[in-house]
């Protein structure tokens, strides 16, 4: 890119300091860099959610903490039991008119009861799907367990027709 | 505001200003128009800096199947390299090759696992010596029931792929506060 430094003027002048880019040259660049940058830009950002199908085994493995069971009973029902070392914890059956809203009341339900247990620390979460639930339904519960630093998910194959 | 005018006339700029436009009141309006350069030349820096920001080096990443919209997550973690396998109510495709129809691939999952396999065996053969990952991402189309996506989900630990990368929309708004 050209820039010129201002001319001396004469032979007694002292030289300008003033730089002038030259602005064709420069708005060329800019131009072109912009058109690449449009033609390659990525505008929707994917992410993952991590699941491990490993039930039984990882998951199980710190006897310490606790293990979350949900299980949806339809559209806008689950159940929500939370186990240590094989015995219940804390049991929630949640229901609400929308996906959107139980997705709501497990976030609120989850919070309230890690608050009530300080220091707890909840290893794991098995999904139990149900064909009444869309796939979106179930990544936003899955959401809403990150969000309380639940990170080993695991989602239970289910049969046919249940 | 007399005063306001005899002080802005005051500078030789301005006073050229006035002239000019005075000057133009006499003729016809002039045709050709002239460009602010300075908030040319900031607007078109803004852009750049703005899509450098938003520029990613990873785009293949980020090939969605056709016909399947991906589920939002707020809490979602960088998408690492892997096979896809996506799922749409039409077909199952696996690294964007076409595998089957989805619910005859329930029924029937063979040509399914024997695709797998054939990925794991080639990773194996170019990764000797190394334990294998088993991580694969999955691309399922939201509305799809979550039953049936938990079947795929049942199916990949057979062929060693027991580490499951959900792809969502990063960012997106679900459930909960």
């Amino acid at each position: 890119m050209a820039v010129s430094v201002g001319s001396s003027g004469g032979s007694g002048r002292r030289k300008s300091l003033d730089a002038e880019i030259n602005l064709v040259s420069f708005i060329d660049l800019l131009s072109m860099c912009i058109c690449f940058l449009l033609m390659t830009a990525v505008w929707l950002e994917v992410g993952s959610v991590q699941v491990k199908q490993s039930h039984g085994t990882e998951a199980a493995a710190a006897s310490n903490s606790y293990e979350l069971d949900l299980k949806f009973q339809g559209a806008t029902r689950a159940q929500v039991i939370i186990k240590k070392s094989g015995r219940v914890a804390h049991k929630m059956n949640l229901s609400a008119g929308t996906a959107a809203e139980l997705a709501q009341r497990l976030d609120a339900g989850i919070g309230t009861w890690l608050a009530s247990v300080p220091g707890v620390d909840v290893s794991a979460a098995m999904l139990t799907p149900n064909s009444a639930v869309s796939y979106g339904e179930l990544v936003g519960v899955m959401d809403v367990l990150r969000r309380h630093k639940i990170v080993n998910l695991g989602v239970v194959p289910v049969a046919k027709g249940s | 505001m007399q005063l306001q005018i005899q002080r802005l006339a005051g500078s030789g700029f301005n006073r050229h200003l006035i002239a000019r436009n005075y000057q133009k009141r006499k003729f016809k309006r002039m045709i050709v128009a002239g460009l602010m350069l300075t908030s040319m030349v900031d607007m078109f820096s803004l852009l750049v800096i703005f899509l450098l920001q938003t520029f990613s080096s990873s785009p293949e990443l980020a090939v969605v199947a056709k016909g399947v919209t991906l589920p939002a997550a707020r809490s979602s973690r960088e998408l690492k390299d892997a096979p896809v396998l996506a799922l749409s109510n039409e077909g199952v495709y696996l690294d964007q090759k076409f595998v089957g129809v989805t619910q005859e691939l329930l029924e029937n999952p063979a040509p399914l696992m024997s695709r797998l396999e054939e990925l794991r065996t080639l990773w194996m053969k170019t990764h000797p010596g190394q334990s294998f990952p088993g991580e694969i991402s999955l691309q399922a189309d939201q509305s799809l029931s979550s039953a049936t996506v938990s079947r795929f989900m049942g199916m990949l630990p057979g062929q060693s792929f027991g580490s499951i990368q959900l792809a969502v929309i990063a960012g997106g708004s679900t459930g909960g506060s």
